[in-house]
């Protein structure tokens, strides 16, 4: 029974599904549909990415271009200077938080929808995606105006006299973790829903028939079951919150720099881009292994149980 | 931008009110989104406040180019006066906000020609569009600050200046007819000048502060913000440890990385563009910032001081500049005649509040800005001031280092 909900979620089961119904043909032209993606993505992102594997190996020259005529490891060797290490770190404090804080809140709400949304669900899921209406930049600076030191938060505590000074909390550790789980919780929610939504619940009620607590059941059935979507949500969160400079550069302050600050940095002023891309190269190891390790949990978990 | 969204005041009239007043603010916000690549949501919020900038990111590349050839002609035999030219458009690229409300339209009412007037976020953004194809990105001016001539014109990015078709040149005081990043103004032409300093509010801070000792005042904590600007920060520390701002000393560059380290626990903030707000809105008591963000805080709260501190500071000037693959090159030069013309040069000034080089527009320039000695300091002073010179590669690199260890 997990087999039925798990690999439903990966796209080689859906192309499976559809080569057995409708054989060879079909599958053909179901690859030319892929067709456009694929290019998209080959043109688009790996010969960018390629590029920037190329420049990760050459140096500037005095004029500011980047010359490959040496090319070697010392941009990597260079980034791998531990001065970096606290922005490192700073990154994946806030992208775990971010994550474990989206989990923790985008769960209830997908469960919510799904269970007891009726025929208001369609609403009650756009109503998460509509923050989408409006760029991430221009919800970010309305952060700023509820929480700085004159903004809403700190006017309503000083009127009702639960404090006599203003309390910073824009430029902090909080409000950038605030910002961020703000940005990434519609991530989290939607594949938590899709997750949910497709739980067979007359497994919840057989384990209750068979005298499981409310919590036992769930913690039993519900959890191992959506598991696919946890993982899904943790990742869609994780990975774009380790490598966000801007809610860090707008909510945060001199206190909070990300790596991915730093490769802004880099990048812009520095006008280094050999350096930069070996940055980027490195954070992007960083979130290829966390999302192995992810993975790897999740077949243990779930596709293992079943295989 | 919206933080100043204050109760009863609409959010549209709040950001026209921000973006009247803030043009750091404004940049920074076009950059972000221009990172973000959210420009479409930017643009209507652009259209509502009439600013009719376009986005910085829909440069004219395309559609310059091919003319690039016909009109290099054209220069070949210049016109010996200003004239009407053939080139019916001009692209400029220029800072948000950095020019008089009206000079775009009455150049254009002028001279027939139609302005596309494309604005850049930072300074990172316009480089990296100037040099995308090596020649200007497709536009015939932009402006740079001084420190770039040299490269650009070793580069072969912008071409020079054929002074005769700009006779407003004898408008320039004599001390802006030979700069030295530039002599002779042969392959650009000044624009605007700033000093660098602090502000402060004199409500929280008492007394005339002088020394950029102040901005390491512990009892000041978490209520101070630095310009986010490697070369700014460490210009500062230089000058605290006695150093020159242009140093490409290593050990002193070590020292002024531990001095500056000593004051990053200290600050609120490392500003990119929101030390203005910060300021109006009382976030913090005491920022780093440029002579203009000082004057538009007081457009708001006109308590607002400003210093030149004593220990030494920086000034800088941008230039206007042609590309080496300009499309309307004469056009181009006319655009550079008409702003160093005195009334022009004047409505510029009045707009933003930076002095420019130009000494027919003295007249006309208010006398709020020109009798202010932080904006138009006394010549005895602007001699004590020194200019960030250009780095290479090699030298920014030990900046830049530097930097990050503070940063992160």
């Amino acid at each position: 029974m997990t087999s039925a909900t798990a690999p439903a979620e990966l796209d080689h089961a859906t192309g499976q599904i559809h080569e057995a119904g409708a054989g060879r043909s079909a599958a053909a032209a179901t690859s030319i549909l892929v067709l456009p993606g694929v290019l998209w993505l080959a043109v688009f992102f790996l010969v960018p990415l390629g590029i920037m594997a190329v420049v990760s190996l050459g140096a500037v020259d005095q004029g500011g271009h980047v010359t490959l005529a040496h090319p070697g490891l010392g941009n990597y060797t260079h980034a791998l200077d531990p001065e970096f290490l606290p922005a490192l770190g700073r990154s994946i404090y806030y992208a775990i938080t971010t994550t474990v804080l989206s989990l923790a809140i985008g769960y209830p709400v997908a469960y919510w929808i799904s269970r007891y949304g009726g025929r208001r669900k369609i609403l009650l899921l756009i109503l998460v995606m509509l923050p989408f209406w409006t760029s991430y930049l221009i919800r970010t600076y309305a952060w700023m105006t509820i929480l700085r030191d004159n903004g809403v938060i700190n006017s309503l505590l000083l009127d009702v006299g639960l404090i006599d000074q203003p309390i910073p909390i824009l430029n902090t550790d909080l409000s950038v973790i605030l910002g961020m789980t703000y940005g990434f919780l519609p991530y989290a929610i939607l594949p938590l829903f899709v997750s949910i939504d497709r739980l067979d619940f007359s497994l919840v009620q057989a384990a209750r028939d068979l005298y499981a607590t409310g919590r036992g059941a769930f913690l039993h059935v519900t959890l191992p079951l959506t598991m696919p979507g946890l993982v899904a949500a943790g990742l869609l969160t994780f990975i774009p919150a380790l490598g966000d400079y801007v809610t860090p550069d707008v909510l945060g302050g001199a206190q909070t720099t990300t790596i991915a600050n730093l490769i802004q940095v880099i990048f812009t002023t520095g006008r280094d881009w050999p350096y930069g891309s070996a940055l980027g190269f490195l954070l992007m190891g960083v979130t290829i292994v966390g999302t192995l390790i992810a993975l790897r949990s999740l077949r243990r978990e779930v596709i293992g149980v079943s295989a | 931008m919206t933080e100043r969204n204050r109760p009863g005041i609409s959010f549209n009239e709040a950001l026209e009110e921000k973006l009247a007043q803030a043009n750091w603010s404004r940049r920074e916000f076009l950059g972000r989104v221009a990172a973000f690549g959210a420009a479409a949501a930017l643009t209507q919020l652009l259209v509502a406040c009439g600013g009719g900038a376009a986005s910085p990111s829909a440069g004219p590349t395309t559609q310059a180019t091919p003319q690039g050839t016909t009109t290099a002609e054209a220069t070949a035999t210049p016109a010996p006066t200003p004239v009407p030219t053939p080139e019916k458009e001009l692209f400029v690229y220029n800072w948000d906000q950095y020019i008089g409300e009206e000079t775009v339209q009455k150049f254009q009412d002028k001279y027939g020609i139609k302005v596309t007037y494309d604005n850049f976020a930072d300074e990172a953004a316009q480089i990296g569009k100037i040099n995308s194809d090596g020649k200007g990105g497709g536009y015939d001016i932009h402006y740079p600050a001084s420190t770039w001539v040299a490269s650009f014109v070793t580069d072969g990015r912008i071409m020079p200046i054929d002074h005769s078709l700009i006779p407003n040149l004898k408008n320039l005081s004599a001390a802006w007819q030979n700069p030295a990043y530039d002599p002779g103004n042969a392959h650009s032409v000044p624009n605007f000048w700033w000093t660098t300093g602090y502000a402060w509010d004199p409500r929280d801070v008492p007394g005339s502060p002088t020394s950029w000792n102040e901005l390491w005042n512990p009892a000041r904590k978490n209520q101070m913000s630095m310009l986010d600007d490697i070369r700014e920060c460490f210009a500062v520390g230089a000058f605290l440890l006695g150093f020159s701002p242009n140093t490409k000393d290593l050990g002193e560059l070590d020292q002024i990385l531990q001095k500056l380290e000593v004051q990053k626990p200290l600050l609120r903030k490392y500003n990119a563009s929101s030390q203005i707000d910060d300021m109006i809105d009382e976030v913090v008591q005491m920022a780093h910032c440029w002579s203009g963000d000082w004057v538009q805080m007081t457009y708001t709260k006109p308590r607002m001081k400003y210093v030149i501190p004593s220990e030494g500071s920086i000034k800088g000037n941008d230039v206007m500049v042609i590309s080496s693959g300009a499309p309307h090159p004469i056009a181009a030069h006319l655009w550079i005649d008409f702003n160093l013309d005195g009334d022009i040069s004047a409505e510029n000034t009045n707009y933003i509040g930076y002095m420019g080089p130009n000494e027919a527009a003295l007249p006309k320039i208010e006398d709020y800005i020109k009798g202010d000695k932080r904006l138009n300091p006394p010549q005895s002073v602007l001699d004590e001031l020194i200019e960030l010179e250009y780095l290479a590669p090699a030298d920014l690199a030990q900046y830049t280092d530097r930097w990050n260890a503070l940063r992160a």
